[in-house]
């Protein structure tokens, strides 16, 4: 056993010092729905493993004039039920509610979702459409980074051993804008990859899409922005010519990058319905 | 060797545990409370299913370390001695059981199903065992089972004929 120490953190500074410490030889450990697997397939072998699904202080749903902030350690459970997202953010809630069983969501944080970096994490999606921030802490100081840059590829994300991410922000949803989110292939017992799309858009009275942003997870090796497909929408009224013509482009786009993949065919006639779905709702709860 | 307190089904225990025990190693090697099931050991099956501060969680996916002080709930945690929880004797009533193998993680689902509402739908009642695998029964009775339980509970006992 390579495990030597464990500590139950109660307080960021705490954290803070252990990382500075023991660096890469700690593992951070959240809601652990990723990491007991990790230990156990020895996929990693940390020294010392920090808990920090106690910090309360990184558990939170903060909302302000023009923003809102989830702390790391927010469980999925929470999102789903928070009263502050269930509008205009319904697609957080959609996709919190979408992972795994309520075990696992009573667990598992969105932290860690987004540190463990899958190509499959569900709530990637959602937080590249909103064009997140992650809030990153270490001794040295804070920073943050947008998450389309903090997520480098399968499995990585640009943090150091000595960090901490402690919070996810985004620009709350200004009048006649709303996200949402489409998911298929629930059950990770099927082995199906988890394909998922969400939506930001803006719409203004005359219907035209003032702005829109698409991110889909599971058909790259991360969750992705689709830039060339919502420059389709842009400054468009939204009829179901200009629909149509976004749906194509999103096909062209996913059958570049998914090339030579048996899955291909399969996932890119899948996106393109699950999206044409969200788009509709997302449309009608910006005018709601 | 970590120290640790639990609180498990009203008791304290103080243990000393290695580093890399999960709840459910602790439960059923340390402890000999042998209802907790492992199935899949991965978080899948929800056979190890256990209440921890109320709420359902996989005893297979929590480090023991992590329960230090918190509050857990197993199934030799529900009855009151001789006296069946009205969910387990609703299970009875309705032939929920077949293996059983499934069954403690079931209950306690269905506890956490019913301490929000005594009164949930059966598609609640579908969502909330979602995580709870049954290779025998096919759910019907389960979700039967769970409704019962919650009217038994409305009615303030568990007494089936009432
Ligand atoms: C049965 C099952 C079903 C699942 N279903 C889904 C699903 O449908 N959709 C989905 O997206 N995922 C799913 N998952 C994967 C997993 O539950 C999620 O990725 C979850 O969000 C991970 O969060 P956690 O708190 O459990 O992370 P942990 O396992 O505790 O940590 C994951 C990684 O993130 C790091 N980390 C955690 N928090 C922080 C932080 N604040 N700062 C820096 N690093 C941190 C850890 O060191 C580790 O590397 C499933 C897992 C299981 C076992
Ligand atoms: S044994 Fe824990 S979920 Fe299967
Ligand atoms: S009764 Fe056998 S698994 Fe459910």
């Amino acid at each position: 056993m390579s495990l030597k120490n464990v500590y139950v953190a109660k307080t960021l500074d705490e954290v803070l010092n252990l990382l500075n410490q023991y660096g890469c030889e700690s593992k951070l450990i959240a809601g652990g729905t990723d990491v007991i697997i990790q230990l156990r397939e020895k996929e990693i072998s940390p020294k010392v493993l920090v808990d920090i699904s106690n910090l309360s202080e990184i558990n939170f749903i903060d909302e302000s004039e023009d923003k809102i902030t989830i702390g790391a350690c927010t469980t999925f459970t929470t999102i789903a039920e928070s009263s502050i997202l269930k509008d205009k953010l319904k697609g957080l809630v959609q996709s919190a509610e979408s992972v795994g069983s309520p075990q696992i969501r009573n667990a598992a944080t969105i932290g860690g979702n987004i540190c463990n970096a899958s190509m499959a994490a569900d709530i990637v999606p959602p937080l590249l459409a909103l064009d997140a921030e992650v809030l990153i802490e270490s001794k040295a100081g804070k920073r943050r980074i947008l998450l389309d840059h903090f997520l480098m590829g399968k499995g990585k994300v640009d943090i150091k051993p000595e960090e901490i991410v402690t919070a996810i922000t985004f620009n709350k949803p200004k009048n006649r804008e709303a996200l949402g989110f489409g998911k298929l292939g629930l059950r990770k017992a099927l082995a199906i990859a988890r394909i998922s799309t969400a939506i930001y858009l803006s719409l203004d009275e005359e219907n035209t899409c003032r702005k829109i942003r698409i991110a889909n997870g599971a058909v790259g090796f991360r969750g992705m922005r689709e830039k060339e497909v919502e420059n389709i929408f842009i400054g468009k009224q939204l009829t179901e010519d200009v629909i149509n013509m976004g749906i194509e482009k999103l096909r062209e786009e996913l059958n570049q990058r998914l090339a030579g993949r048996s899955s291909a065919e399969f996932k890119t006639t899948a996106i393109a319905g699950i999206f044409k779905k969200a788009l509709l709702e997302t449309a009608n709860n910006c005018k709601e | 060797m970590k120290d640790i307190n639990l609180k498990i089904n009203g008791k304290s225990y103080r243990l000393s545990t290695n580093e890399d025990m999960r709840l459910i190693d602790v439960l059923r090697d340390e402890l000999g409370l042998l209802g907790s099931k492992e199935g899949c050991g991965e978080g899948e099956c929800g056979a190890c299913t256990i209440l921890m501060e109320g709420r359902t969680v996989n005893a297979c996916m929590v480090m023991a370390f992590q329960t230090d002080e918190k509050e857990i709930i197993t199934i030799e945690g529900l009855s009151n001695g001789e006296q069946l929880h009205p969910i387990q004797q609703a299970f009875i009533e309705i032939g929920a059981v077949q293996c059983g193998f499934c069954t403690p993680g079931m209950i306690l689902s269905a506890k956490a199903i019913l301490d929000k509402d005594t009164n949930p739908t059966r598609e609640m009642i579908r969502q909330g065992i979602s995580g709870n695998l049954c290779r025998c029964t096919g759910y019907a009775k389960i979700v039967d089972a769970i409704e019962l339980a919650g009217k038994l509970l409305r009615n303030g006992g568990n007494n089936c004929e009432a």
